[in-house]
Order: structure tokens, then sequence, then C-alpha cells
């Protein structure tokens, strides 16, 4: 999962990428409205958590900017002012749900979670895939009723196929959407991760949730 | 500085002396042009009527001259007195004996039948009138001549006269000017009374020695009175609230700091420690800033229509609570509007319908509608906003209304939007109600008066 943090104040933006990356998280960060802008125009997020109080360039505007060029990835707002004339301004735009400031970060993450999970078309915070069942609230991951242990990245991962369950998803989607910009992409990796992730999965062999289309990518079947 | 404008009395009184000035001159020269034609008819009258006498009396003598055989007037034969007349005949002329030494000459030279006037000079340079008649003679024995019968008048005491007429409608017309002007300014000093009281009162108001501008204004002015003080009012009561809301803030900021600097001196700086204490200021500062910004009633507000905000807040606030189904109907009556801060009115109703929001199990019903009374020009606003949740109980009521209010409460995020509308309601004089709904919630009842 790719977000963007688009946020003018260093420590705070700084605070939230690290906290997002433990949580398996991609991030990319921007300090101002005008490379948030071309941040969420150019490259392929999955999510841009925007403060509308940027110096220059509002937030406001660079959601607008994102709409109306037809990037319609969920938008969290950060409001400082807890007025619902703010709200109303940044949700009006084309933001989809709001944070206000000072937040904890685990509300930050649940509304994250909650947003991602509703633009992959799923509305219960539950996302069952044959035995596989993924509780996006809270970041749990059961097949057949067992808990699994699954390591930040490799839930995120599943998270990614699931949300988009019924869809081939790419090796070189899953290499830009699950590492940073500046990694060196080698889709071996994936296919490593892949492994591990069925074996933790489907350690017998028996659910086979994660199907390989050679040359495509992976898939998991909805429902 | 920006430069001094005119007072109200200085306008009026020069512009209506510039149009006393005119129209007074204007009247004067009338009365004058039509005073010197009738004179100078009066004139003409004068002569005619000699000519006719000079004529009914005139015989041609032994000579061929036509000379009167007596003079009916005595100014005729007066020298100097003003009146002249002359028969000229082709054989010699007679002159009245008071046309001696006056130097009088005629010019012009009618034929018969026909009638002149002219303006002559005297020997001594005043001007006369003077009409020259010509006939035909034709006496009962002899034969007929041509004659030319002149009378003139000295105009020296007309001109007297008109001089002493203008003079006095010049004088006449100045005094009624000055005297109009007068009254008026006494009028205007009168009529711009209450207006001076008003600059003493605010002058009073800004030296802190009233708080209020007084009773009894004329109708054109009790507008703008009623306003001021309402302003006053609000300005007040918003100073009033920044000031309880900056010492409460100070007051209750004082606590968490205190316990942060006791655990920091024993060593304990863990998150953990510390955390509790963040939380408990991030909920005070929350609570009492946002008691304190809403924008307030005042007498300039202009009419916010309600429907608009109402349905920004279900567009926004379907966004919000994507993952719960909510169906909300808006019942917004035509034309439903009042007069308060565009900020405060969704502040007001974001409150409320997001509370309905939070508690509902599927349905909000929110409706707006005017509320009027026979004493508001301006008709006030009642918000309901109802939903299908637990509802509140009657015993909660009042207390949820009061959370948060006083400074040293810590409170959770929870519930706290319906005492903030409270006190934003009470900055506009309105109340608000909890009830019972008929969709098994809570229903609020919002009522903001009129003006």
């Amino acid at each position: 999962m790719r977000v963007l943090v688009l946020e003018d104040e260093p420590a705070l933006r700084e605070t939230l990428a690290r906290q997002f990356r433990d949580e398996g998280f991609t991030i990319d960060e921007a300090g101002d409205g005008v490379e948030g802008e071309f941040a969420g125009l150019e490259y392929p997020i999955d999510l841009a958590v925007v403060d509308l109080g940027l110096p220059g360039r509002s937030g406001l505007d660079a959601i607008r900017a994102w709409r109306k060029a037809g990037r319609n990835f969920p938008v969290l707002i950060l409001t400082a002012r807890d007025s619902w004339q703010e709200k109303v301004a940044g949700l009006d735009a084309g933001a989809d749900d709001y944070v206000t400031k000072p937040f904890r970060f685990e509300e930050v993450l649940a509304r994250v979670q909650a947003l991602l999970r509703r633009s992959g078309g799923w509305s219960q915070p539950l996302i069952q895939c044959g035995a596989v069942a993924l509780d996006t609230r809270a970041q749990e991951v059961r097949v057949a009723g067992d808990k699994i242990e699954l390591t930040a990245f490799e839930y995120r991962l599943l998270e990614y196929l699931m949300l988009r369950a019924g869809q081939v998803v790419s090796k070189a989607e899953l290499t830009e959407k699950l590492y940073e910009q500046d990694f060196e992409r080698d889709s071996n990796t994936i296919e490593v991760f892949i492994g591990r992730l069925r074996r933790k999965l489907d350690p017998d062999n028996r659910h086979q949730p994660i199907e390989t289309l050679r040359g495509r990518g992976y898939r998991i079947a909805r429902g | 500085m920006a430069r001094a404008v005119p007072s109200l009395q200085s306008r009026l009184v020069l512009t209506l002396a510039a149009v006393l000035l005119v129209a007074a001159g204007a009247a004067a020269w009338a009365l004058d042009s039509l005073y010197r034609n009738l004179g100078i008819r009066a004139q003409e009258d004068v002569l005619d009527a000699q000519v006719i006498a000079l004529i009914s009396s005139a015989e041609i003598e032994a000579d061929g001259r036509l000379v009167p055989q007596n003079l009916a007037e005595a100014r005729l034969s007066t020298p100097g007195s003003g009146l002249y007349a002359e028969i000229e005949g082709a054989t010699g002329r007679w002159r009245s004996p008071s046309s001696v030494g006056s130097g009088l000459a005629f010019t012009s030279a009618p034929k018969p039948g026909e009638r002149r006037f002219e303006n002559v000079l005297l020997g001594d340079g005043t001007r006369a009138l003077a009409l020259s008649l010509g006939v035909h003679w034709e006496p009962e024995e002899g034969a007929a001549r041509d004659y030319v019968i002149r009378a003139a008048q000295s105009l020296e005491p007309w001109y007297a006269q008109l001089l002493r007429v203008r003079t006095g409608l010049v004088t006449g017309f100045l005094l009624l000017g000055l005297l109009l002007l007068g009254a008026l300014a006494i009028a205007l000093r009168v009529a711009l009374g209450p207006l001076r009281r008003l600059e003493q009162e605010i002058s009073d108001i800004e030296a802190g020695r009233s708080d209020a501008l007084g009773t009894g204004w004329p109708r054109e002015l009790s507008g703008v009175t009623g306003n001021l003080n309402a302003l006053l009012v609000g300005e007040r009561k918003r100073l009033e609230r920044y000031r309880t809301t900056l010492g409460n803030l100070a007051h209750s900021l004082k606590t968490p700091l205190a316990a942060m600097r006791g655990l920091l001196e024993q060593g304990d700086s863990t998150a953990a420690a510390l955390a509790p204490q963040l939380d408990r200021m991030q909920g005070i500062v929350q609570h009492q800033l946002k008691r304190a910004v809403f924008g307030g009633s005042g007498a300039t507000l202009t009419d916010q229509p309600v429907l608009e905000p109402l349905e920004q807040l279900r567009t926004a606030l379907g966004k919000v609570y994507a993952d719960k189904p909510i169906r909300m109907t808006l019942a917004v009556a035509p034309g439903t509007a009042y007069p308060i801060d565009a900020g405060d009115l969704l502040e007001l109703a974001g409150n409320l319908v997001d509370n309905a929001c939070k508690y509902c199990k599927s349905s909000v019903a929110v409706r707006a509608t005017p509320w009027t009374a026979a004493e508001w020009r301006r008709p006030g606003l009642v918000l309901e906003v109802e939903d299908d949740g637990a509802g509140i109980a009657p015993a909660e009521r009042a207390r949820v209304l009061e959370r948060g209010v006083r400074a040293d409460e810590t409170v959770a995020g929870q519930g706290i939007g319906l005492s903030v509308a409270r006190e934003i309601a009470t900055a506009y004089s309105g109340t608000i109600e909890i009830g019972e709904s008929r969709l098994g919630g809570a229903r609020i009842c919002l009522r903001l008066p009129g003006r």
C-alpha cells in the first residue's frame, strides 16, 4: 500500500511516515502543496493523507487538482481547525474523511484502513476470501478460524491482494506499491514473499488461496 | 487623515442658499421687466393723449402753420416742465412754450398716417420718449397740407421711480432670503438634534462613561441605534466569552503542566507517564477553544439560507459515515433563512447532525422551519434533528448539554457536540431541547428567535 503524506511540519511528517512504514506501508512524503500535488498526480499512490493548512498552495487546492485530473484514490485530511466549515470544505473538495489535530496515530491508521478497504469495494471491515479472513480493523488474519501471525510487510501484501480479490495483480504493480521509490526493484523479492505467505496461510497446501497466473501475476478469488 | 467632509448642516445651508439666490434673482428680474414694460406703456399712453389734444385744438393760421388754439396741459406752457410739443409743416413750425431752452431735437419725420416712438436726448443730456404722428390736414376752406405733430416727455422722473422700485425689490428679496436661511438653520438644529445626541452618547461609550445608547430616538434613527446596541451587547458577550475561555484555559492547563513537571523532576519521562497529561491538555484546548471561536450574533448579519449547508453536511457526513448505511432525510421549508454567521450555522448543524449520525442505527431526519412571531421583522429558525438510536435518558439530558462547560472537567470526545451547539445557540439567544423522537432515538430541537 502506497500512501502519500502531505504535511508541512517536518517533525509531524517524519513521525507519520515512520509510523506508517512500521505498519508495512510504502510512503511518499511531500512538504508543500506544489510537491504534494505533483506526487499525487504522478505516483501510483493508493491513498493520500493531506494537511489542509499548508503554506503556499493549500491542501484543498491539491485535492481539487487530483480530482480534476481523475485521480480517485481516497484522501484523508488532517485539520487543525476543528470547525465544521473547514471539514465540510475539505470533504466538498474531494476528501473522504478527516482527522482533527492533534491525533493519535491509531486513529489515523484506523481511518486509512477503512478508506483503503472501501476503495477496494468492501463495505465491511471483515474481508473473507475462501478460508482466509482479514480483519482490517484489528489487522488480523485467520484461516479457517485460526489466527495467523504475519509480519507488517506480509500483512500489507495479503491485504493488497485481498482488497483486489478477483483481479489479477502484476508483480510490477506489487513492487511499485509495496516498495519505496528508491529501493532496488527486484521482482524475485515479491516471489519470495508470496512463497512465505503461502506457507503461512496454507501449510498443508489444502486451500491454495493465492493463484499464480504465469506471466501476468497473482490473484485471490473473491468470495 | 481624510479630508474633512462638510457637515450636514453646512451642506444643507449652502445648497439652499444657492437655490434661494437663483430663485430670488429670477423673481426680481421678472418683476422688474414687468414693471418696466408697464411703465413704458403708460408713458406712451400719455404722449398719445397729448398728441390727440393738440390735434383737437389746432387750426391753420394765416402763415400756414398749424397751431393749437389753447393749451389744456399747463406743463406745455411752463419751460423745463418735462412735457414738450411741436407741430411742423412745410411752411414753418409751432413749438410749445415749454420747449424753450430744452435743446429738444426731434429726428423722425413720419409720413401722414404714420406713428413713431423714439428716444431722444435733451440739451442737458437727459433722456425723453417722443411720439411723432404724420397727419394730412384738410381744412374747411383752403388747400390741404401735411404736418407732423410731436410730443415728448422726459423719462427722468420715471427712471428715478424705477430705481426706487429696483432697490426695494433687491433689499426685499435679500431680507426674505436671509430670513429663510435663518429659519432653516434653526429648523436643522432642531431636526439634527438627535444626531448630536447620538454623537455624544457614542463618545460617552468610547470613553467608558456609558455602556449602551439610551432610548427615545426618532423613527429614522431607531433602527441604527437598535442595531448599535445589539452590536455592543454582542461584542461585550463575545469579549466576556473570550475572557472566560482564556481564563479557564490558562487555569485548567496548569494542572496537567504541573503534573508533567512533577513527572520530569522525578525522572519519569516515559511516553506512558506523559501521554495521559498530553491527552488531558489536548482535550482542554479543543473544548475551550471551540467554545470561543464561534462568531456570535450581531446586528450586521445577513440572512443565511439553511438548505445549502444542510445539503453540504449530508454529503460530507455521507463520506465520514460511509461504513454505516444511514438514510438521512432533509425537510427544509422553501426559503428558510436565518441571520447568522455562516460558520456558526454550519457548526450548529454540523454538531447536531454529526451527533445524530454517530448514535443512530440507520435513520436521521433533519427538519428546518422558519419560526415567525408578530414582533419579529426577520423570522427565527427551528431546526429539529432526530435519530433512531438509543436516545438520551431524561435524567441525562441536562448533563449532556452542560458537558464540558466547566473548565476543569475532562471530557471524552463523545457528546461534546451538543454542549458546543448549546453555547452557540445561547449566543443567538436560542435554546436547545432534548426529547424523544418518533424514530425511537433522540430528538434535538434547536430554536433560534427572530429579530
